[in-house]
């Protein structure tokens, strides 16, 4: 393989980020309609084996399967009022912006703070907050993204650093966490590309190379649009869905389009000379760029909660805690009964040993008996 | 430090040992250690259908874990012969469920009892960069999946021949020649690109890392203590690579570095092909500095600016100058000119000024003669590892040598229209 041969965009098609975790909106909207419905029908079962449960057992002190009395005990009789898709989408970006808050007080860098809460996105795909409380497992997220960016944090330090949280707490859903990355850790993040943008925005500024032309103030738009096209990057960026459909390089050339039109108009232009052979994925690409613009602007920074917005989150947070999947409440335990195993390992073991032997049976039948040499 | 995925083959008993009993093929599913009735045939859709029991990422998880099953041989380690083996992962073959002739590593990740701040760091590393890593000069890392017990098991490319490090020890048994240390170097120098390529800093770097397949090409592997390239204002710690390999900068403590720290261990690989043993082997961090200061000259303001602010530095008195290629010719001649030239670059003790990844394989070196070897002409390890790789080339399937080419030729159902 010759060094110049491979393009940048070819590189990021071999990425996990492109290849498991870039959806369409359609397909997006599926996979969470999926995961809630499931979620949803997990719940009302998980509820009903409780009160049997508790029926058959009432006047006697055993604990439920699994699960947390109380929690169960705070599950209204009828039917369990499950939360929708938007609801859960709410809850999640909600629990985001938290984890944002978390990252700040904890004062990890910006990449920690990012990598988390595109864990926390990516994990609510296939998994809902019924089944999985936000609440919890946000904690286990930034804890997580510490790990896999580099910038260790001793886990007794960080859970003294959050109020009313355990060590044990924040590992019990490590496990989970993974897998619902699918064991894939790794995030792109737009903020170097907008390092490198800018530092090319500047050198045309100064001169240093040919590009935008006569620009009145260029210095200085190019200093403002970066500080605004980053704090869309910390947030809006992290918050809306734009890193399931648009690759790094868009985001970041979205959020100074929101900075600045006309001087990223125009640096855009140098980049692809109007003309007829370039007029197609000029507009492509402007079609491309405005729609996740559009995207990242429907959570603009430092826009501030409105107290309907604010009602409608206390109320859902209520809701939710009815609709909570009781066998999944007490996760510390649950992880302390997979871990010291239930029986079931030896049967596993036992299990295992038999395939071995018939898969190298079949080897033999198929090839016959080992050639002797 | 060097948890090595090593797939270095055990005794040949454990292959044999398990060809007793025979059980039909539509058992061998059903005998999945599936935990929660998720059927590892049906997509995530069709199960959905039926009562949803798991959650989708439960599924998902469910789905790469039958597609791959252990098999009969828990791959042991050389006995003594690398360092903190086995702390981090055990390592089997396995086998595609639909094709027993694929052969796999699994990499069984143990929870570390002492390490309670969950899933290791070691592991998490190994895990984020192979996931994004995909060349023929890396090993594949092809799927992952969890136990029930929440042991992470990665699934790995079955590397049978070792590593470089048993080539180059095996002085006996082994001989080669520059056209084969050229061709070993192509492979490395692709691998350490593609990693550069893709902003990963691979940091442990030598001989026993390089593994081996079937095919004689070099992967590079153990990606355990590996990173992404930092930014410019965050510290990398300096404890990394393996101290005959680590380069001057880490040695002086140098908390920013670049891919340089790995091409300085490439170039300390490249002069141990050619002379068969460790080129700079201390004993100490302070006696591996001392050897760079007599092997390659001493690092000084005039030969490397800065070098004396590096929070380490100290170097033996009275300093050498730095090394002319004569000096180098003396010892690696057989590397020919242009490839003295390549070493030289490497072995640059300015980290600056230190040839890159791509420089190398732009090099002139590659053209001039002689041509690298043919990967099915590279010398292998001979004596009881290759006889071990022979037992597996003997299993079904296999299609190295030529006898199993020809059986397997016979049974390809698939290759029929």
């Amino acid at each position: 393989m010759a060094p110049s041969s491979v393009s940048e965009d070819e590189r990021y098609r071999t990425s996990t980020q492109y290849r498991l975790w870039s959806f369409t909106p359609t397909s997006l909207l599926e996979l969470r309609t999926t995961t809630n419905r499931n979620a949803a029908n997990r719940v009302r079962d998980a509820v009903r084996r409780a009160r049997e449960a508790r029926a058959a057992s009432s006047g006697n002190t055993s604990e439920v399967d699994g699960g947390d009395s109380r929690a169960v005990s705070a599950v209204p009789e009828g039917e369990v009022d499950c939360l929708s898709v938007e609801e859960e989408l709410k809850l999640v970006t909600h629990f985001c912006r938290q984890t944002l808050q978390l990252g700040d007080h904890l004062q990890v860098p910006t990449d920690v703070k990012a990598t988390a809460v595109q864990y926390i996105k990516r994990f609510y795909v296939t998994n809902s907050c019924m089944t999985y409380d936000p609440k919890t497992l946000l904690k286990t997220a930034l804890f997580f993204a510490t790990k896999t960016e580099n910038h260790y944090f001793r886990l007794t330090k960080f859970a003294e650093a959050i109020t009313a949280t355990k060590p044990e707490e924040i590992l019990a859903s490590e496990f989970l966490l993974t897998q619902g990355l699918r064991f894939t850790f790794d995030v792109r993040h737009p903020f170097r590309a907008l390092e490198g943008a800018v530092m090319e925005l500047q050198a045309m500024a100064n001169g240093q190379i040919p590009g935008v032309g006569e620009l009145r103030g260029m210095d200085r738009r190019v200093k403002e649009a970066h500080g605004k096209a980053r704090e869309y990057l910390k947030t809006s960026a992290l918050l809306t869905d734009v890193y399931f459909h648009y690759t790094p390089s868009q985001i970041m050339m979205a959020s100074l389009l929101i900075a600045d039109r006309q001087l990223i108009s125009l640096y855009l232009g140098s980049k692809l000379p109007p003309s007829s052979a370039n007029a197609a994925i000029s507009a492509k690409l402007m079609d491309a760029l405005d729609r996740c613009a559009e995207m990242l602007q429907s959570m603009a920074p430092g826009r501030e909660q409105s107290s309907e917005e604010k009602k409608e989150l206390s109320a859902l947070a209520k809701k939710l805690r009815k609709c909570r999947n009781p066998e999944k409440i007490d996760l510390v335990s649950l992880q302390r009964a997979k871990r010291e195993g239930d029986g079931e390992d030896e049967k596993i073991v036992k299990k295992r040993k038999l395939e071995r032997e018939q898969s190298a049976k079949e080897g033999e039948d198929l090839f016959g008996p080992t050639i002797q040499k | 430090m060097a948890n090595s995925p090593l797939l270095v083959p055990g005794p040949t008993d454990h292959l044999k040992a398990t060809t007793s009993k025979s059980i039909s093929k539509s058992k061998l599913s059903s005998a999945a250690p599936s935990s929660k009735g998720a059927n590892p045939e049906a997509s995530t859709k069709a199960s959905n259908a039926h009562a949803p029991v798991q959650d989708m990422a439960e599924q998902m998880n469910e789905e790469e874990k039958h597609k791959y099953k252990k098999a009969d041989l828990e791959i042991l380690y050389c006995a003594g012969k690398k360092l903190g083996e086995g702390t981090y992962a055990n390592v089997y073959l396995g086998h595609l469920v639909t094709s027993p002739s694929t052969l796999v590593a699994i990499k069984k990740i143990k929870i570390q009892a002492a390490y309670t701040e969950g899933l290791a760091p070691d592991a998490i590393r190994e895990l984020k960069h192979l996931q994004e890593l995909s060349h023929p000069n890396i090993i594949s890392l092809l799927s992952v999946f969890s136990s029930k017990d929440q042991n992470l098991n990665l699934v790995l490319e079955y590397l049978p021949l070792g590593d470089l490090e048993m080539l180059i020890k095996d002085t006996e048994g082994v001989r080669y020649g520059a056209a084969d240390v050229k061709a070993w170097m192509g492979m490395l120098g692709r691998g350490v690109w593609w990693c550069h390529e893709n902003f990963v800093l691979h940091r442990d770097i030598k001989p026993n890392n390089l593994l081996i397949a079937a095919d004689g090409e070099v992967k590079l592997a153990d990606f355990g203590l590996a990173r992404s390239f930092s930014d410019p204002y965050r510290i990398m710690t300096s404890n990394v690579i393996t101290r005959w390999y680590r380069p001057p900068e880490l040695l002086f403590g140098a908390k920013h570095y670049s891919g340089a720290v790995d091409i300085w261990s490439v170039g300390l690989v490249f002069a141990e092909l050619i002379i068969r043993t460790p080129y700079i082997a201390g004993d100490t961090e302070v006696h591996q500095i001392s050897l760079i200061c007599q092997a390659i000259g001493t690092p000084s303001e005039d030969v490397w600016p800065g070098v004396s602010k590096l929070p380490e530095y100290t170097v033996p008195e009275p300093a050498t100058p730095v090394r002319g290629k004569d000096h180098y010719l003396a010892t690696f001649g057989t590397a020919g000119h242009e490839g003295v030239d390549v070493l030289m670059g490497m072995l640059v003790l300015d980290p600056r000024k230190r040839i890159t990844a791509r420089e190398v394989l732009e090099h002139s070196w590659w053209s001039s003669d002689p041509k690298p070897t043919k990967n099915e002409d590279l010398p292998r390890k001979g004596g009881g590892v290759a006889k071990i790789g022979e037992d597996l080339k003997r299993r079904p399937g296999v299609l190295e040598d030529e006898r199993g080419a020809k059986v397997s030729r016979k049974l390809d159902f698939g290759g029929m229209k």
